[in-house]
């Protein structure tokens, strides 16, 4: 019954969304304020609507009303109170609608932090916004309704529960953390096209929207590193990333999304590459839909895509639309864009921020040309390819170390110009700390990638220790003060940039990660109640199988003593096989699932998956994999979070 | 479905229309659904397993060893990549499409009885 409120408030929303599109066209128009006033109030009024709709929805979930088709879809009378709320965004319709609401915070938010500020560029970033919302209020309302009831001449007494690939705590955050990234970015596309219509495009719109690219970034960063994180520990096949088509989704906004708050450095301190810049925030926006519409539209067979929908031709045409829009608008502003410097020379900082974006230009180029291949093959030759994970791994790789290069290069450049013996002061230690990680690494015998990747990351990080380094001893020596406190006070003096470096440090020590990945081993094998069986440098001794019955599955479980060679117990670990609902008399319902375990220390993870299991004969089957340093992409994770906080943290810093 | 088994990184998609045409040692993609009641496990070995993939009204015989996926089971939607080499195709890669929501139908509750449940 309280669904109709929802549905209720949808539709009165966009009635809204129209009204207030009206009232600030008419404002725009004639530029009499009280039309102002009246368009921000109308715009407050969709934003609650629409958080209203989400909370009845909610409700719906949290009650098990499962007249709503969608709460009969995605729940169930077991499922857990956290499952009920994460099954919010679980599904196709609700997704979209956290969407809608994620936006309306923004909305609101910008609304309420700028009522006093950017006179100029406010009702043009309060009216794009509002057109975003009623595009998302078009799709649930008449597209994908998450209040449709359910279709059924039958009384449905429960629902179908949650997928048990998607009970985890990780699967909880990822979502809403990449949800709250993709829309951020709506916020800095907003105040780009209000700089482009009002021709304001100094520095005035890249001030206000560096700290909301960075909120943007930060959450999408986490949402990317938290979908790594679950399909490593979830999906069981000893990776953290695979290329799929969503994943890369999520990937493109950040690559341009990173990319761009490196250039605008560059427009804050010189002025210069302002189309440049404008062309990176409207493609992340772009990339931004376009990730949504990829994982909603079923266009790509992925792990998570849902069912094939209406949603494709929607969400292409607002695409579209955008697309050229933005195309017009940056073409018609072109001679405002216009830079009034050239970058002097090559050895420069500037130069160096050029060729960081350049490299994310390129990656993004290759990861989005992947991901889209297959769909232009089929469209135009009719011949189906799969793009699979080598391909990006070719390409990327070499892009990547690069990029890494750069990434120790960048800070050590100077400004307009870098003087020879600054190059040679700057560059001596890093290229040495370089040198002496390939010395090692040629007589450890490695041959592979990781003879290029290792001592770059020996390079990067020398040279960000090395930028530390001498802010620390300059306030040593100018203010007598101690090591620690100078490095206390130099970050907190300089927020951005020493954030930034701890970010870069962070991306260095999740290159070790991926180098990780060229020293990888997997086995798979069978193996008897209390036999062992020998795998690089370990034993496995299967000590036990125990079956046990729990709620909703029923499991067993493998209890696999580790061994080193010299006989010492390394650890204990137990994966498990799992059948859901297997007291199900529909045997289709059944599914069995197999919870693995890892040990992971900070050079190497074994990782242990139970495959399947003979209880009459007492044989489990098991998949192992020696996973070296994947421990060091998670750290970087945390490291890259921290630092962004630390550059986020209160914008006052002297300059 | 692990993703970087060896592999070109290319790898076209074919129907069984199409398979016999192909030079064997060509890696290629099949999907198609699991033909019901030809799953065969080893009895020795339960990583191998053999099962027919079915398009409309044709089949081939899939061969497989390693870790099923858990989805995999009679009329699964699955992709299968390897080689065809007379007349059984060899797959290193069997991947599920991966129901990675619950989209399934609504069944009537009242069909199933209390103590079954």
């Amino acid at each position: 019954m309280i669904s109709i409120f929802g549905s209720l408030s949808l539709s009165l929303g966009l009635g809204m969304a129209a009204i207030c599109i009206t009232l600030f066209s008419i404002f725009l128009k004639n530029n009499k304020y009280r039309f102002f006033i009246a368009g921000s109030r109308a715009a407050v009024v969709v934003s609650v609507l629409s958080i209203l709709a989400t909370i009845v929805l909610l409700n719906e979930l949290l009650v098990s009303n499962f007249d709503v088709n969608y709460v009969a879809h995605h729940t169930s009378l077991e499922t857990p109170l956290l499952f009920k709320i994460t099954a919010l965004w679980a599904g196709q319709a609700g997704s979209l609608l956290f969407w809608l609401f994620i936006l309306s915070i923004y909305t609101l938010i910008v609304i309420f932090q700028y009522r006093n500020s950017f006179t100029n560029l406010l009702p043009w970033v309060i009216f794009v916004m509002v057109i975003v919302q009623a595009f998302f209020l078009i799709l649930v309302i008449f597209v994908e309704n998450p209040f449709a009831p359910t279709i059924a001449d039958f009384q449905v007494t429960n629902g179908n529960g949650l997928n048990p690939l998607l009970q985890n705590l990780t699967m909880a955050i990822h979502p809403p953390m990449l949800y709250l990234g993709y829309v951020g970015f709506t916020v800095p596309f907003a105040f780009a096209i209000a700089a482009l219509i009002t021709k304001d495009t100094g520095s005035v719109w890249i001030r206000s929207i560096r700290r909301w690219t960075l909120i943007a970034w930060l959450f999408q960063s986490a949402g990317v590193i938290l979908g790594g994180w679950w399909a490593y520990h979830e999906l069981g096949w000893g990776g953290y990333w695979a290329w799929d088509p969503v994943e890369n989704a999520s990937f493109m906004p950040w690559l341009t999304g990173t990319a761009f708050l490196h250039s605008i450095i560059i427009q804050e301190k010189k002025g210069m590459l302002r189309t440049w810049n404008m062309i990176l925030i409207l493609t992340t926006f772009i990339l931004c839909i376009f990730g949504t519409f990829l994982t909603r539209s079923g266009i790509m067979s992925s792990v998570h895509s849902f069912a094939v929908s209406d949603l494709g031709p929607v969400f292409l045409g607002f695409i579209i639309l955008i697309l050229v829009f933005c195309i017009t608008l940056i073409l018609i502003r072109l001679p405002v864009l216009k830079a009034n410097k050239k970058i002097e020379s090559f050895t420069s900082r500037e130069s160096g921020f050029l060729f960081n974006n350049m490299v994310f230009g390129l990656i993004c180029f290759s990861v989005f040309w992947g991901t889209i291949f297959p769909v232009l093959s089929e469209a135009v030759k009719g011949e189906k390819i799969t793009v699979g994970a080598p391909f990006f791994n070719q390409v990327n790789i070499p892009i990547g170390l690069i990029l890494l290069f750069l990434t120790g290069v960048g800070p050590l450049l100077v400004w307009r110009r870098t003087s020879k013996k600054a190059l040679i002061r700057n560059f001596s230690a890093p290229i040495l700390s370089g040198i002496i990680v390939f010395i090692i690494c040629f007589s450890l015998g490695i041959r592979n990638t990781t003879i290029i990747s290792f001592p770059l990351i020996g390079f990067v990080t020398a040279a960000i220790i090395i930028e530390f380094q001498r802010g620390v001893k300059s306030r040593v020596t100018r203010f007598n003060e101690s090591f620690i406190n100078a490095l206390l006070t130099l970050i907190s003096k300089n927020r951005s940039r020493y954030g930034g470096y701890i970010v870069h440090l962070g991306i260095v020590f999740m290159f070790i990660g991926f180098s990780g990945k060229a020293f990888d081993s997997e086995t798979e094998f069978a193996i008897k109640r209390g036999e062992s069986k020998e795998f690089d440098g370990y034993n496995f001794e299967l000590v036990s199988i125990t079956p046990e019955e729990r709620p909703n599955h029923i499991a067993w479980i493998a209890n696999l003593n580790v061994w080193n060679l010299n006989r010492e117990l390394i650890t204990t670990v137990f994966p498990e096989k799992r059948i859901y609902f297997h007291r199900h008399p529909n045997p289709d319902k059944r599914q069995p699932h197999s919870e693995l375990d890892i040990y992971s220390t900070f050079n190497k993870d074994i990782y242990t998956i139970f495959s399947g299991v003979d209880m009459e004969k007492e044989i489990a089957y098991l998949k192992i994999m020696i996973n070296p340093l994947v421990w060091w992409v998670w750290f970087g994770g945390y490291v890259l979070i921290f630092g962004t906080l630390i550059a986020l943290w209160n914008p006052k810093e002297k300059s | 479905m692990n993703p970087d088994k060896e592999n070109p990184g290319m790898v076209r998609f074919l129907s069984l229309t199409e398979i016999n045409s192909i030079d064997q040692s060509e890696r290629v993609r099949l999907g198609g659904l699991v033909s019901p009641g030809t799953i065969q496990v080893s009895e020795n070995n339960l990583l191998d397993c053999n099962f027919r993939l079915k398009q409309g009204e044709l089949t081939v015989l899939v061969q497989f060893t390693g870790t099923r996926p858990d989805l995999f089971k009679d009329e699964a939607e699955v992709i299968v990549e390897g080689n065809y080499l007379n007349g059984i195709f060899k797959a290193d890669q069997l991947q599920t499409k991966c129901a990675s929501r619950y989209e399934g139908d609504l069944k009537d509750e009242s069909i199933y009885t209390a103590e079954s449940v």
